[in-house]
């Protein structure tokens, strides 16, 4: 039997302690995962864009592979290579535990930054093929290096695409559902509210499909809120 | 005006995802149409059929050749809480469930509140075979309803304890009977560089099979309303022996159910297991390395001399609400429970314990198994079986139970909290879940 609750269980997932502490988690997350992922994809971007760096197709190939491997079978081979016992490193796997409550969040953000640094650094370094090279020529008639260009000229033309990669990584961020829910076959630290998404999905399995529902709804917003602040603080900056 | 347009579409959206989200759950059962009728379909029928039990096409193949005009298939899919029972529920929301499914007892509750399961009291023969399943089962199946039988018991899970025989003898150390020898033995093998056992985070229903042996209960219903005591005082004291085996590093922390776990019993690393009689399946097929080492031996106890035993597991094959063919598919859940070809099968692929009263009797179950040694190990979970407290009730929202039992206890393996806190938080949990679905709980 089903009743018309209203805001009911919108009330239940403000009041929900487990659903908010998942969705801190991944904002922790996000605060540190994000700058890195794009610090690395922004370098490897210039890098590739130097006229230094010799075989720039096969870095760029190479760089933006694991992207090709599915998210799911990234888990499940980081996975394997963080287990203690199965890993082909257990030389070190033995002695640091990848795998541990404290350190498991992390290891998951190795894994999704090796998945998406490459996508990253190809939106970026298209951004930077698309600068006109009249603009390097008159820096380099001003006598700039390379190092110069870099910090001066590139970096600040590509803002746009940094600001267009940041908002996927947090849109991807606060969805975080393959990585961790592989990893619990992995280790026991990885509870069922352990991101929103895997809360919801444990949440309905229950099944509280209302609940679940609802979780998605405000997940939904915040998610659009987040993107949303981001866009318009990053936008003022480049006005100002 | 493409602006005002997009606005637009965006607010309806949202309106409809607020309308679907509106909706709580709110009722428990709707009085049941007793019985109501179950008649036999016309012409030929096809059931679909969702089970987890390896090689249960086998014993499906002897109905088919049996039933040409009703044909069964099956699905198989993962163990029940591992993802059957989350694609149950959604199948039962769209409408478009299995004939049949396989369901364990402590998840019966759980559809029966949610109205998934179809009563086939009605249907011709299943009330009378009440007489011929172990009673325990049978009051598992009927949840004390009159005119009312939710699925056929297929096999039962009376726990025992799983050990290497030739890694004991080699040590030296006797075979624990009670649990403090089994601590001892612990702390012995922990010398040795081994884990007497893994503490398994996830598997709260074993945990509750070790309460069950203890004599205490999670959940009891007056027919008004329920009680919870996931911290009721054997529960406790269960929960005390564990944690300190934890703290004191006497037990591995592998998630249950991994490669990493099936590697950790295959390298000998780990000594023992306490598992139900289906628990023989995992172990040969999970450490076939390790192939005639191990041996059967009665739980140990709390106090010598004692024979209490717990029970993890067993299911039932239930008649999924929705069914066009309820008829057909009750008299499929009993034959496949029931007939002597079918149990023995049954038994040869997926090592189970028919709930049958004369299953006991079948030949299959007085022969030695290899892996074991040429141990007649169902001989142990007869004896088991026979002491298993017929009285343990599972409470209506066991999965929601299970995940936030498992969530405490994974603190307490990294370190967190204990598991007695897991226990705590549990009950609060369980009892505000109960409270959300409108079902009348006892403070």
């Amino acid at each position: 039997m089903q009743v018309f609750g209203g805001f009911t269980q919108y009330v239940a997932v403000f009041e929900n302690e487990a659903f908010w502490s998942s969705i801190g988690r991944v904002l922790l997350f996000g605060a540190v995962q994000v700058p890195i992922m794009l610090g690395i994809a922004l370098i490897l971007a210039l890098l590739l864009d130097s006229p230094l760096v010799r075989g720039s197709k096969f870095f760029r190939l190479a760089f933006f592979a694991p992207y090709a491997v599915p998210s799911v079978i990234a888990a499940i081979m980081w996975g394997f290579l963080y287990s203690p016992n199965l890993s082909p490193f257990t030389g070190v796997t033995q002695s640091v535990d990848f795998l541990s409550a404290g350190n498991v969040l992390w290891s998951i953000a190795n894994v999704v930054t090796w998945v998406y640094v490459g996508y990253n650094m190809l939106i970026i370094y298209s951004a930077l093929l698309a600068i006109p090279s009249e603009i390097y020529e008159a820096a380099r008639l001003d006598g700039a290096s390379q190092l110069r260009i870099a910090w001066s000229i590139k970096i600040p033309l590509v803002v746009p695409a940094l600001v267009l990669t940041g908002i996927f990584s947090i849109i991807g961020t606060l969805q975080l559902l393959a990585e961790p829910q592989v990893f619990q076959s992995f280790t026991s630290a990885v509870t069922s509210t352990f991101t929103p998404n895997l809360t919801i999905y444990s949440t309905a399995s229950v099944p509280n499909i209302s609940l679940a529902a609802a979780m998605s709804v405000v997940l939904a917003l915040a998610t659009f809120v987040l993107s949303f602040t981001v866009l318009k603080l990053t936008q003022r900056r480049t006005a100002a | 005006m493409a602006i005002t347009t997009v606005a637009r579409a965006g607010a309806m959206a949202a309106l409809a995802a607020l309308a679907l989200t509106a909706c709580s759950t709110g009722g428990t059962d709707a009085p049941g149409a007793a019985g109501g009728d179950c008649a036999p379909s016309d012409g030929p029928v096809e059931l679909t059929f969702t089970s987890w039990l390896p090689g249960i096409d086998e014993a499906v193949a002897i109905w088919n050749d049996e039933n040409p005009d009703v044909q069964v298939t099956v699905q198989t899919g993962p163990n029940g809480n591992g993802g059957t029972y989350q694609n149950f529920f959604n199948q039962l929301e769209a409408g478009n469930a299995p004939d049949l499914g396989q369901i364990e007892f402590d998840a019966l509750p759980n559809f029966r509140v949610q109205d998934g399961l179809e009563n086939i009291a009605a249907c011709e023969g299943i009330v009378e075979a009440e007489s011929q399943f172990v009673d325990w089962t049978w009051s598992q199946v009927t949840f004390g309803e009159e005119d009312a039988v939710y699925a056929i018991p297929q096999d039962t899970g009376p726990m025992a304890l799983f050990y290497r025989a030739d890694l004991f003898e080699a040590a030296g150390i006797e075979i624990p009977e009670t649990w403090e020898d089994y601590r001892a033995a612990a702390a012995q093998i922990r010398e040795e560089g081994g884990y007497i056992n893994n503490f398994s985070q996830s598997d709260i229903n074993a945990f509750a099979g070790l309460v069950w042996q203890t004599g205490g209960e999670w959940f009891t219903n007056d027919g008004d309303a329920w009680e919870v005591s996931l911290t009721g005082d054997e529960s406790l004291q269960v929960a005390e022996y564990w944690q300190g085996m934890i703290e004191d590093d006497l037990v591995a922390k592998y998630p249950p159910w991994t490669d990493e776990w099936n590697a950790a019993y295959n390298s000998s690393e780990i000594w023992t297991w306490l598992s139900a009689v289906w628990g023989a399946n995992t172990i040969l097929s999970g450490a076939p390395d390790t192939a005639g080492n191990w041996a059967v031996a009665p739980m140990p106890q709390w106090e010598a001399g004692e024979s209490a035993a717990g029970n993890w597991g067993g299911s039932t094959t239930a008649v999924l609400k929705g069914s066009d063919h309820p008829y057909e598919a009750a008299q499929f859940a009993l034959w496949l429970n029931t007939d002597a070809d079918a149990l023995t099968a049954m038994n040869r692929t997926a090592q189970i314990y028919p709930a049958t009263v004369e299953g006991a009797d079948l030949p299959v179950f007085s022969e030695g198994v290899e892996f074991y040694g040429g141990q007649k190990i169902y001989e142990v979970f007869a004896a088991a079986g026979a002491e298993v407290d017929p009285d343990f009730t599972w409470g209506p929202t066991m999965t929601q139970v299970y995940n936030d039992v498992a969530d405490g206890f994974s603190g307490a393996l990294s370190g967190s909290g204990t598991l007695m806190d897991a226990l705590e938080s549990g009950q609060a949990s369980t009892i505000s879940a109960l409270e959300a679905a409108s079902i009348p709980v006892k403070e």
